[in-house]
């Protein structure tokens, strides 16, 4: 009886223990946003020209060139992460400067409109090491829509940021983490 | 030999709760759901907090002061010369190394972040992102040690098995077979062990806000 007692006691402390761990962070339910922020599509934050289909779906380069674009690939990722931590770091402080957020967002919209030519085929993991999974082009419409995703979400919070308006700013960046991780999720090997 | 108590519900409930969420940890950060992998870390941090006060404050074979012994107890336990509940002097190394090496997976997990910047820890405000990535890597990597002491625990259960001595329903149970003459456990207060869980959780709080006063 005193088991029952106590594994009740200490169950509801347990649930008093349980809370949002951090407003902010990426798990804050925020359904919303999505669809009021999206910035209305323009010919040029499209991702998908013609030139950028046509690199995904052209005949592999030589390997030399393919390593080297892999390559390429790898910096550009390593940078738009950066540029993506940084940014989480000072929104979180307390006092966000929008010129290191401005500096960061302008990062990433940028290197988002590379990502369809940092793909082309070829350049998997049976040509040298890369966590890019095959299936990024078994299913290139889904990896092409995903990367798209990226581009509308990273212009939008850039625009955001040019305009200095932090408040925006913040409501976006779940839909940018979101974007983020919608296509690593199916399209990124794990590490190692 | 007399069916007997040798492990307290605190104990027992705090072995699998933490097994338990070790395998959930691993299972979720291999499976896209950081979140939930952070969420279980301070999980953890809040056991391992209660343990460290139930060791003081807990029943008699949980008290750190009734298992960590010296060499010569632990020379004596190989000479057969031990006669007692709880952990052995041997098995007690094991409890400290697992005890330790959890703690120090915790402490660094707390300032990670991860490689996309989505996640981050809720100390990882406090320190650079260089730092932060550096801690992430040596999380990663320590997690072996974990895999390790967790190989060496589960291969000295199976060899007590192999010469007839079941260690693992007793962690279930809370009782063992103990040979006639042997000091029974002394159980500690349920209270206590409220007032050291609430404090762990309070400490995990803490800690979640962003700790110093709530932030860098």
């Amino acid at each position: 009886m005193r088991f029952v007692g106590f594994a009740a006691a200490g169950a509801a402390l347990l649930v008093a223990g349980c809370g949002d761990w951090k407003s902010g962070q990426a798990n804050s339910g925020q359904g919303n946003i999505s669809n009021e922020s999206r910035v209305p599509e323009t010919a040029n934050s499209s991702a998908l020209t013609p030139a950028n289909n046509m690199m995904l779906l052209a005949a592999a380069p030589p390997k030399d060139q393919a390593l080297r674009i892999m390559h390429e690939r790898h910096e550009a990722m390593e940078g738009l992460g950066k540029a993506m931590k940084t940014l989480h770091r000072e929104l979180d402080s307390a006092k966000p400067d929008i010129k290191v957020v401005r500096a960061q967002t302008s990062t990433m919209a940028a290197t988002a409109a590379k990502i369809p030519s940092l793909f082309p085929a070829g350049t998997g993991p049976d040509v040298g090491k890369t966590r890019a999974k095959p299936e990024i082009w078994k299913q290139k419409d889904l990896f092409l829509r995903r990367s798209k995703e990226y581009l509308t979400a990273a212009r939008a919070i850039d625009a955001a940021a040019k305009a200095g308006d932090l408040k925006k700013v913040m409501a976006l960046h779940e839909n940018v983490d979101k974007a983020c991780k919608a296509c690593h999720d199916p399209f990124r090997a794990p590490e190692h | 030999m007399a069916r007997q108590p040798v492990w307290d519900l605190p104990v027992r409930l705090f072995h699998w709760t933490l097994a338990g969420l070790i395998l959930f940890s691993w299972w979720s950060v291999h499976n896209d759901h950081t979140d939930w992998h952070i969420w279980s870390g301070c999980a953890i941090l809040t056991l391992l907090i209660f343990r460290l006060l139930w060791g003081f404050v807990g029943s008699s074979t949980a008290r750190f002061s009734s298992f960590v012994r010296g060499p010569r107890a632990i020379a004596g336990y190989w000479r057969g010369k031990w006669r007692g509940i709880g952990h052995n002097p041997v098995g007690a190394l094991s409890v400290l190394a697992l005890l330790a090496a959890v703690a120090v997976q915790v402490g660094l997990g707390l300032f990670s972040e991860d490689e996309d910047g989505l996640y981050m820890g809720p100390l990882a405000q406090l320190v650079s992102v260089d730092a932060s990535d550096k801690a992430r890597g040596l999380h990663e990597t320590w997690f072996n040690v974990i895999l390790a002491l967790i190989a060496l625990h589960l291969v000295a259960i199976l060899y007590y098995r192999a010469r007839g001595r079941k260690l693992t329903l007793p962690m279930i149970t809370g009782r063992a077979d103990v040979s006639s003459g042997t000091e029974p456990m002394r159980p500690g207060k349920w209270w206590v062990a409220l007032i050291c869980l609430a404090i762990g959780i309070g400490v995990t709080r803490w800690i979640i806000a962003g700790a110093p006063p709530f932030g860098p």
